[in-house]
């Protein structure tokens, strides 16, 4: 496929392609909805385009407030993004599907917070805070209550991170002399493996199969 | 006797240091690679997988996906294109689904890269909204993604067959 080639023909481009499914979208209203987006699809690249169901972010009960940086668990269950707490930006950690928010024991009175990261059942939440007049980043070990702080060289400072699902090791977008540069860290020597049901058993979530 | 006692003293703090430092440990050979990439950002981590954005100097912003069990990147035929500018990626565990927020005609835009099969679907955004960085669960079911809509910072979920 040239990559210069423009992915939709205009008429389609200028018209969305695959309309969400909003959960509220009576059955009915699928139903003649659902030949077109076939035909369209098929029309495009076959199986390529899947239609996607919309849900609202769930409500935090303090109305419709600014959200940012979203990060899902592995499995999708838990959602981290940051809200403001009395004017300062803070992770908030929740069910998805329920909007029921989760306590989070380390991270209070370190704010700003920044670009939190999940593992597969939400064991770890890593996230960028401050810490004295420096950005750091932290694991929060859910099932233990542990904090895991990560020390950098001095003059590295973390602006973003990602953790890897099974928590074994984690990416750190790093500001050194000036420019953006990533470097991966294991760490297979500090938290134990968050993996999804059916590999091992790990905080957080179900109960292993064997 | 000074100097000794200094050596002693950088030596304990030394070690105290490393005790902190103590299971975070470089990944020598992939940061090695990433080195060779210029500027990166906007990491988005699997296990064997790694999701970023990168700038060679005097090159244009690209999405690159590499591979960590051979430390090397992976094609992404038809994602990167001369007109789009990547701002936000997101890898699922299988490196096979790519969620990308690119400019493209001065508009930002949500697409969905699947890897085997090199197709990139448009994912609209319902409410009108401009979305500005995503989340992909590792799993590949869910998208979260980061919008701006009606002077509001929102996050808008997706759910994937």
């Amino acid at each position: 496929m040239p990559s210069s080639a423009p992915f939709l023909p205009p008429a389609a481009a200028a018209d969305p392609v695959i309309p969400h499914r909003a959960t509220t979208v009576p059955v009915s209203t699928t139903k003649r909805l659902l030949p077109v987006a076939c035909l369209l699809g098929l029309a495009l690249s076959s199986c390529a385009l899947m239609p996607l169901r919309r849900q609202p972010a769930a409500p935090t009960g303090l109305g419709a407030e600014s959200r940012q940086q979203p990060a899902l668990s592995g499995d999708g269950r838990l959602l981290a993004s940051l809200v403001e707490r009395a004017g300062r930006t803070t992770v908030l950690l929740q069910e998805r599907q329920s909007g029921r928010v989760l306590p989070l024991r380390h991270l209070r009175n370190r704010q700003p917070h920044s670009s939190p990261s999940l593992s597969w059942n939400g064991r770890y939440l890593a996230v960028v805070v401050q810490q004295g007049g420096r950005r750091q980043a932290v694991i929060e070990d859910r099932a233990t209550g542990q904090q895991h702080p990560l020390f950098l060289p001095a003059g590295q400072e973390p602006q973003q991170l990602s953790l890897a699902p099974d928590g074994q090791s984690i990416a750190l977008e790093l500001i050194q002399a000036g420019s953006q540069r990533l470097q991966l860290f294991s760490l297979s020597g500090m938290l134990e493996p968050d993996r999804p049901p059916g590999l091992r058993e790990s905080g957080g979530g179900p109960s292993a199969q064997p | 006797m000074r100097a000794l006692k200094r050596v002693a003293t950088a030596s304990t703090a030394g070690l105290l240091l490393m005790g902190c430092q103590g299971g975070l440990q470089p990944v020598l050979g992939l940061n090695q690679q990433l080195s060779q990439l210029g500027e990166s950002q906007s990491p988005s981590l699997a296990s064997d997988w790694l999701a970023l954005i990168a700038t060679r100097p005097g090159g244009r912003a690209q999405v690159q996906l590499i591979d960590r069990r051979r430390n090397a990147p992976v094609p992404l035929l038809g994602l990167n294109r001369p007109d789009s500018l990547p701002i936000s990626v997101a890898v699922d565990q299988r490196g096979e689904l790519l969620a990308v927020v690119r400019l493209r005609d001065d508009r930002s835009e949500l697409v969905l890269y699947r890897r085997s099969i090199q197709v990139s679907q448009p994912v609209p955004i319902e409410p009108a909204a401009v979305p500005s960085r995503v989340s992909i669960s590792a799993d590949g079911r869910v998208l979260a993604v980061e919008v701006s809509r009606s002077g509001l910072w929102q996050v808008d979920l997706l759910e994937l067959p």
